[in-house]
């Protein structure tokens, strides 16, 4: 978690640094080409190290800028050998510690029990919801979050009793990944994260900004609150997945090709908030025809 | 949002639609037809009626599996007989087994592409029998139906569960041809198992070729039962 924020940190500094640069020629430009103004402008270059990272920031915008709408191709995994890695890691701490906790947590803990944790933890996400409800422009359901957070935050008794779905504010979740594929941000290379999974770059500095900017537990409970609260979740959702999830790695063959495109799948249909695909990008799969006679042998193949 | 009540005979839409209206003027008036013109309308005018034919042949559809999964006190080798049944005439597992492999159906040779249907077919058919004791009291609402191109309808449904817990989206592909309909994907909350199983295939096949895809297959079809018996 510690390197994603590091590296966000470096990315931010570069940006501010790049915005720095701009200004200046830009200015610079304007202005005769005086010798004052020329010496002025010296300081626009910037050192070599910093330059190389600037570089690389200016390649990263770039492809973003390449990945923007683009539907990403089923096989679009260039880091797949070290997303292997990541996964196989994955497994072995979800065997030793989340998969137990999760499955301790089904035994022990009775139902309305989970019911009211499961609202508690919805009920302090929600201000991270409707934050992104609004950064997408979704009126009526940031009206829908902020009626829940009230509605439950009051008669819910702190959150803990999901009273708003009574009145008929259905819960809905949001997070800044997909505010930023809104507004257009393609979602990238495919990403396993150590402990937290399939992920993408897009999707990655979205948990980062709704974590670290847009959590007000951030901003006024004290760090073993929130810890508590990190925990709990982490238990809780392995706990809500793991039926699909064992469902998904039992009719798979390749469980990590399944899921990945599961990830892909789900985050998209998230991002659409319901509505019906425009373009899917998978709707070749469906046009294909199949009428042309099998080859008499087969081409040269691995195997 | 369409709900369909009865289910309509396949293959008579454009008369249905014009008896309709020929009523209307006959018996009730300008303004009777003024509104079943503007309902036409509505619906569609170049494949009007699809949709709605679409809608009744998924409820019917998840009506008759829900009565067999429901009917516990039934022989239970029976039931995965006519669920099978079911999925045969219900679905066009051949198109969907080859919409999976996409461009590598074609380098497939005339023996790969058999064993390939073969353990699909097969693989498909060990999963609904591994669910038919998962039922509990799920009930299934149509909700819309939507036209994609000229042969593709997808129709919404909730799967309502008996418990107090939100319902779940379950989209249906369905094709129309040859005059009747065939279901060729479904979606659940978005996610499609035709895509899934193709993103997963193909990617074994890009690493290990086809005899490697139908090597996994055929040992996922063994590994199974001794894969379950270990969790239970």
């Amino acid at each position: 978690m510690r390197w994603l924020v590091s590296l966000t940190a470096i990315r931010f500094k570069d940006a501010q640094q790049k915005g720095v640069a701009i200004r200046s020629t830009g200015t610079q430009g304007k202005q005769p080409c005086g010798p004052h103004r020329r010496r002025d402008g010296d300081r626009v270059p910037a050192p070599p190290a910093a330059r190389v990272r600037l570089v690389a920031v200016i390649a990263l915008v770039l492809s973003i800028g390449a990945w923007r709408g683009a539907a990403a191709a089923e096989h679009d995994d260039p880091f797949e050998p070290f997303n292997r890695a990541v996964f196989q890691f994955n497994r072995v701490v979800d065997g030793l510690v989340l998969k137990p906790a999760s499955e301790l947590y089904g035994l022990i803990v009775p139902r309305p029990a989970k019911t009211a944790i499961s609202n508690l933890l919805d009920t302090l996400r929600a201000p991270i919801v409707f934050l992104n409800d609004i950064l997408q422009g979704e009126r009526e359901r940031a009206g829908i979050t902020l009626s829940r957070f009230l509605i439950n935050g009051s008669l819910g008794f702190f959150g803990l009793f999901d009273m708003a779905s009574e009145f008929g504010y259905l819960k809905h979740d949001e997070d800044f990944g997909q505010t930023l594929a809104v507004h257009g941000v393609g979602e990238g290379p495919y990403l396993m994260l150590p402990i937290l999974g399939p992920s993408n770059p897009r999707d990655a500095v979205g948990l980062v900004v709704d974590s670290f900017l847009f959590d007000p537990m951030r901003y006024v409970a004290p760090t073993r609150v929130r810890t508590t609260r990190t925990v709990s979740a982490a238990v809780v959702t392995r706990y809500e997945l793991g039926p699909s999830l064992d469902e998904l790695e039992r009719s798979s063959i390749d469980f990590y090709a399944a899921l990945r495109s599961v990830y892909r799948q789900k985050r998209e249909a998230e991002i659409r908030n319901g509505r019906p695909p425009a373009d899917s990008g998978y709707e070749e799969i469906f046009n294909e025809t199949f009428d042309d006679p099998a080859p008499d042998r087969a081409p040269a193949e691995k195997n | 949002m369409r709900r369909s009540t009865i289910p309509p005979p396949i293959g008579h839409r454009p008369r249905r639609i014009e008896a309709s209206l020929a009523d209307c003027c006959g018996r009730r008036g300008l303004l009777a037809a003024f509104a079943a013109g503007s309902l036409a309308l509505a619906a569609g005018p170049a494949d009007a009626g699809r949709e709605e034919e679409a809608a009744a042949f998924i409820k019917r559809i998840a009506d008759r599996a829900l009565s067999i999964l429901s009917q516990t006190d039934k022989d239970q080798k029976t039931r995965i007989a006519e669920l099978e049944r079911l999925l045969e005439e219900a679905t066009d597992l051949d198109l969907i087994a080859k919409m999976v492999l996409g461009s590598y159906w074609r380098r497939a040779t005339p023996d790969q592409r058999r064993r390939y249907l073969e353990l699909f077919r097969k693989l498909v058919r060990k999963e609904l029998a591994s669910k038919i004791n998962r039922y509990s009291g799920e009930r299934i609402e149509v909700v819309g139906s939507r036209d994609i191109d000229d042969r593709d309808t997808v129709v919404s449904t909730l799967v309502h569960r008996a418990e107090k817990q939100p319902p779940y989206r379950v989209d249906w592909r369905v094709r129309r041809s040859k005059g009747r309909f065939l279901i060729i994907d479904v979606v659940a909350e978005g996610v499609s198992l035709l895509i899934t199983k193709s993103g997963e295939f193909r990617e074994i096949v890009a690493k290990r070729g086809i005899e490697g895809l139908l090597a996994g297959m055929a040992r996922q079809l063994e590994g199974e039962d001794t894969q379950s018996q270990v969790r239970s």
